[in-house]
């Protein structure tokens, strides 16, 4: 045992010593991080975004502008929010903040801004006042602590700006009187035509004075009223691009595109409700009517079951162990393999072995590595907890409840027994891979197969909470080189009883008899040198008495 | 003393059908350096790993200070023949290493490491990764890293392959300075200048099976006494001579041939005969020497006559 031990010492000097490693340690705090950063930092930071309105029919640009005011306030009110909880008072006698959930006030705001927002709908919304703004500030001034700095309104997110002067020239020559004859569709492809360098970027707008990139423009044609499909028996094939035309290069920020499309259909809709001689603000009411509709989950405590955001992140945060766990157990296993291989092409195997036994050796070389795989799963564990008790705050909610669900699901623990039994069963594998291979290449040769067997748990793994006691998620529970990441996977969702134990059984007598083969093959393949075996040679090896 | 140090009876080594060792029985005495020569695929390998139990042996039995080499790992040394060390670890790190894995602590592993270093001329290089040294300096840590825990019985298989004259020289010292404080070394070598030099007793095997094992000079006496003449004369006559049991055609290097026209040639001789009285025939029948050789035969033409055809795939290695 103290030379397995002195063997174990060896390796994990060896390997903590590598470059691999130390990235592999770091990697994680830093991806981390950023994950949890830069969404905020992009919402804070993503620039005004201008936007030209060509509206030849002349009947939405207040619409589409009441669209925008209602996205600006409801930026607003969500920056109020995260500014009351980043400042609010502390209660007395406690040192921790309050609990939003439990103040009247913000409650109240929410349905205020809710009810505003509604009763609003009925016409295009005006831009958020300074006098509404203050009127804001005044009700939650009583929550906030002492000294807290003023409340700043963020800016718009999407500004509609003036045509550039060459387009209007294009628009002025439709509309001159010696224009040419042209129908409505051509008018616009001429426009659009005439804004394409601007939207990709070659030229640039101005606005106030400075030079900025123009993010989209929206091009309604004359004839709009002829276009809208209207569904029954007489609906009329009409192409998409005979309607309102958005053109945009960035295909990701769809907020602006939505909001258009929504306010001008709303729009469209309340004509035809006129023209039908109904109500446009009846029917906008009974369009708002709604039962109230929870989702509740039956697996929690009696009274909270409301699915929350914490209920996300428990189902999908096994998702991301999972991923840890391929990752951290083929990192290791992988430094199993080189090693022994090292030690084998070098023939250092035999100098070894004429001071300790086999079995030694590879008891050694199990338990060293270990102790790198542990080490960097407990840093990542470690940094994981420091990540997210400093990006805990009001800023991040996500950090918080997924802090929360850490605390509380059992998920760590379980992490650390699957990654375990995870490795003894794949640092079998590889070590006997490594013992009958005399290069890297041989190994690699061996490797492809194991590999691609091997990869299927990371590609399952986001079906599985989906359904994490279906067919799928059962079976692959039970083969047991997949059961620890299945099981992993299905942590949070709490297996059944006979699966959990089970499972944990198979896994252990699946090690157990692992290494009892590795150890066969270990001792008879190590020293072999020429062409790794052929499989029934090896067969051969385990019936072989000692 | 003579204490046995190494005792190996009747062991035999399967590979599935092959028998890579036939039956070797041999023991060596303490203090002495022991040569282990044969031509390749002899067993000298296989053998040497049974004497450390790295491998089982199929039949027999091999005690090594009277117990399984493991049992007193601490008082055994050994070299491999291929040479190979950890590239990213340091030099005197391997030579701890090696050492603690034998029994030495690792305070004292560390301080004998450097020492260690710091004789054998890689003191600067003690810090160094083993990857940056060179492949004669590599090996030197590797010879280092065996005998680190100041073993009794070294075994070092092919130590001098792969060195340059200065480092074997160096080798040659170290051998002989372990064999000077009563330390038992066994090497097996094809290079029969290194064994002759250095060696109280040869083994040699060949096919699996011993061949010979005693002293160097005993092996030379399996050899009949002969004589070599260089001359343009017919020697028929000397063929004539009582006591000359056979007269054969060789070649300027002392390698037998078919055409029998000289001027190279050896004569055989009994038991009985004296060399001298060649020499006065020679005289008493004109022929005109231009060479006459009584020496002792080398280790290697001992060599090649106990171990026949195979030897010259040996000699070619």
């Amino acid at each position: 045992m103290k030379y397995a031990f002195l063997v174990a010492l060896r390796e994990y000097a060896d390997n903590a010593k590598t470059k691999g490693f130390w990235i592999g340690i770091f990697l994680f705090p830093i991806i981390l991080t950023i994950s949890i950063t830069v969404p905020e930092y992009l919402e804070d930071a993503t620039p005004t975004r201008h936007f030209v309105l060509i509206d030849q029919s002349g009947e939405f640009v207040e619409v589409i502008e009441g669209g925008l005011n209602k996205l600006h306030l409801i930026d607003v009110v969500k920056d109020m929010q995260k500014y009351v909880a980043k400042h609010a008072k502390k209660p007395e006698g406690q040192d921790t903040k309050i609990d939003l959930e439990d103040v009247p006030a913000i409650d109240s705001m929410e349905a205020k801004v809710d009810e505003y927002l509604r009763t609003l709908e009925t016409g295009p919304m005006s831009e958020l006042g300074d006098a509404e703004l203050e009127a804001m500030k005044k009700q939650v001034a009583p929550l906030l602590e002492e000294g807290a700095p003023e409340f700043e309104k963020p800016s718009k997110k999407f500004k509609l700006v003036g045509v550039p002067t060459e387009i209007q020239e294009e628009i002025d020559a439709q509309t001159g009187p010696d224009a040419p004859v042209l129908t409505d569709s051509e008018k616009i492809d001429l426009i659009s035509e005439s804004l394409r360098p601007y939207l990709s970027g070659e030229k640039k707008i101005t606005v106030d004075g400075e030079e900025t990139e123009l993010f989209a423009a929206v091009l309604i044609p004359k004839n709009i009223q002829d276009v809208i499909i209207r569904p029954g028996p007489k609906m009329l094939a009409i192409q998409d691009r005979a309607g309102i035309q958005f053109w945009c290069t960035n295909v990701a920020d769809n907020d602006l595109k939505k909001e258009i499309e929504r306010v001008v259909n709303k729009e469209i809709r309340s004509r035809e409700y006129l023209a039908e001689n109904l109500d446009s603000v009846k029917v906008n009411n009974i369009q708002n009517t709604r039962v109230p509709f929870a989702s509740l989950n039956p697996r929690k405590e009696r009274g909270k079951e409301e699915v929350s955001l914490a209920d996300q992140i428990r189902q999908w945060a096994p998702v991301g162990f999972v991923y840890l766990l391929w990752i951290g157990i083929f990192t290791i296993t992988q430094m199993l393999l080189n090693n022994t291989i090292e030690e084998k092409s070098n023939r250092i195997i035999e100098v070894l072995l004429s001071s300790v036994t086999a079995r030694e050796l590879m008891l050694g070389k199990l338990l060293g590595i270990a102790g790198v795989g542990l080490t960097m799963i407990s840093a990542w564990m470690l940094s994981l907890v420091v990540v997210l008790t400093v990006k805990s705050g009001p800023e991040s909610e996500f950090a918080v409840q997924l802090f929360e669900v850490l605390k509380t699901s059992g998920l760590l623990p379980k992490f650390a027994v699957y990654f375990l039994l995870g490795y003894l069963i794949y640092s079998g594998i590889f070590l006997a891979i490594g013992s009958v291979c005399n290069t890297l290449k041989d190994a690699q040769n061996l490797m492809g197969p194991v590999m691609l067997i091997m990869i299927i748990p990371l590609m399952t793994m986001m079906f599985i909470p989906r359904d994490p006691h279906g067919v799928l998620a059962t079976v692959m529970s039970w083969i047991p080189i997949y059961s620890p990441f299945i099981m992993m996977n299905r942590a949070a969702a709490d297996p059944p009883m006979f699966d959990l134990v089970g499972t944990f059984i198979m896994m252990v007598v699946t090690a157990a008899f692992v290494l009892w083969m590795t150890g066969k093959i270990f001792r008879t393949g190590i020293l072999r040198s020429g062409q790794p075996p052929r499989i029934v040679e090896m067969f051969r090896w385990l019936k072989a008495p000692k | 003393m003579s204490e046995t140090v190494l005792e190996v009876q009747n062991v035999t080594k399967m590979y599935g059908d092959f028998r890579a060792v036939d039956d070797i029985s041999f023991s060596i005495p303490s203090g002495v350096i022991h040569g282990f020569l044969g031509p390749n695929g002899a067993g000298k390998t296989t053998t040497i790993r049974m004497i450390l139990e790295i491998l089982q042996p199929t039949e027999g039995s091999i005690q090594v200070f009277g117990a399984g080499a493991l049992a007193v790992r601490e008082r055994i040394g050994y070299l491999p023949e291929e040479k190979g060390l950890y590239k990213k670890m340091k030099a005197w790190a391997i030579i701890a290493y090696f050492a603690t894995l034998k029994g030495m602590s690792r305070k004292d592993a560390k301080h004998r490491a450097y020492e260690l270093l710091e004789r054998y001329g890689l003191k600067d290089f003690a810090d160094k990764k083993t990857e940056a040294l060179s492949k004669g300096m590599g090996q030197k840590v590797q010879v280092l890293a065996s005998i680190a825990h100041d073993p009794d019985l070294v075994i070092l298989d092919e130590p001098f392959s792969g060195l340059d004259p200065v480092n074997q020289q160096v080798m040659e010292e170290i051998i002989r300075d372990m064999a000077g404080r009563d330390k038992t070394i066994l090497f097996s070598t094809h290079v029969m200048q290194h064994a002759e030099r250095l060696c109280d007793r040869i083994l040699l095997i060949a096919g699996g099976k011993k061949i010979f094992d005693g002293s160097i000079a005993e092996s030379k006496k399996s050899l009949p006494r002969r004589v070599r003449i260089e001359t343009e004369d017919s020697i028929d006559s000397l063929a004539q001579i009582d006591g000359v049991v056979e007269l054969r055609a060789i070649d300027g290097e002392g390698a037998p041939t078919e055409a029998r026209v000289g001027p190279h040639w050896e004569l055989l001789l009994g038991d009985q005969l004296d060399a001298q009285a060649i020499l006065e025939a020679c005289f008493a029948k004109s022929i005109r020497l231009k060479r006459f050789d009584q020496s002792d035969p080398t280790l290697h033409e001992v060599f090649v006559h106990l171990v026949g055809p195979e030897a010259r795939e040996a000699s070619y290695r």
